[in-house]
């Protein structure tokens, strides 16, 4: 038996998504289609990206973690139903508000069920952006490609 | 003063689960080259306030309200630059008496 899942869990079933170069009016709309795609992957409910951005509103834009990356997410009670981990490329970098890593041209969005889940899937992460990950996303061309650069995250060395 | 060993380090976000995690791991690379023993934790700044540690690591958006409450305080902007950081750990060091 073969099954064939599309845009469902690999590995370590974590839900993964990705959009590139696609046009969004500023950091907000940045996050919700992040969020969106979590969404449709039954990874978050339709609420999350509110709070996404209500994260951002009340502690600063710290989730712009390196020049032009940022990694939107909220708290487990937030609407997470399950891991997941998302990213989109925009095709015009929009600002946070960051006076070191504007503009924002690359957003991952994650939810995490509870404190822990996420821990493994972020490690992997940090490793890969360190390794030029970002980059590699910029220069996909389309959905499909930038997705299955997402996956390395659930895979091992 | 000697440093203390393990070093009991902090590194901080608005949230505590994403942006200081991935600090965390930079943090914990970093003592490691330096050859210090260090005990690293990720939190949330509202929790950090009740705490106590050696050393806090965060962006200076969330690092600023601690000056003066951990010994060694640095703000990072860019969780990527593993060299910036050692460099910010190594003069803070030097000020406390605790380098090399």
């Amino acid at each position: 038996m073969v099954a064939v899942n599309f845009g469902e869990p690999v590995a370590s079933g974590a839900a993964l998504a990705a959009v590139v170069r696609r046009p969004v009016d500023d950091w907000q709309a940045a996050i919700r289609l992040s969020c969106s795609l979590l969404e449709k992957n039954g990874a978050v409910t339709v609420v999350y990206a509110d709070r996404c951005i209500a994260m951002v509103e009340e502690h600063g834009p710290y989730i712009v973690l390196a020049p032009g990356i940022a990694l939107a997410h909220a708290r487990p009670q937030d609407g997470v139903i399950r891991l997941g981990v998302s990213v989109a490329t925009l095709s015009e970098p929009v600002s946070f508000g960051h006076n070191d890593n504007d503009p924002v041209d690359v957003v991952f969005a994650f939810g995490s069920p509870d404190n822990d889940q996420h821990v493994e899937l972020l490690s992997k992460l940090a490793q890969l952006l360190l390794g030029g990950l970002a980059d590699r996303l910029r220069d996909a061309e389309d959905d499909a490609t930038a997705r299955s650069l997402l996956e390395e995250v659930t895979q091992d060395e | 003063m000697t440093r203390p060993d393990p070093l009991q380090v902090l590194t901080v976000c608005g949230v505590g689960m994403g942006s200081s995690l991935m600090l965390r791991m930079t943090a914990e690379d970093v003592f490691k080259r330096l050859g210090v023993r260090a005990k690293v934790e990720a939190t949330d700044v509202s929790s950090a306030r009740s705490m106590s540690p050696d050393v806090i690591i965060g962006q200076g958006m969330h690092t600023e309200e601690f000056e003066g409450r951990a010994p060694v305080v640095v703000a990072i902007t860019n969780f990527m630059d593993k060299d910036g950081l050692e460099q910010q750990l190594i003069e803070a060091f030097e000020e406390q008496g605790w380098w090399p």
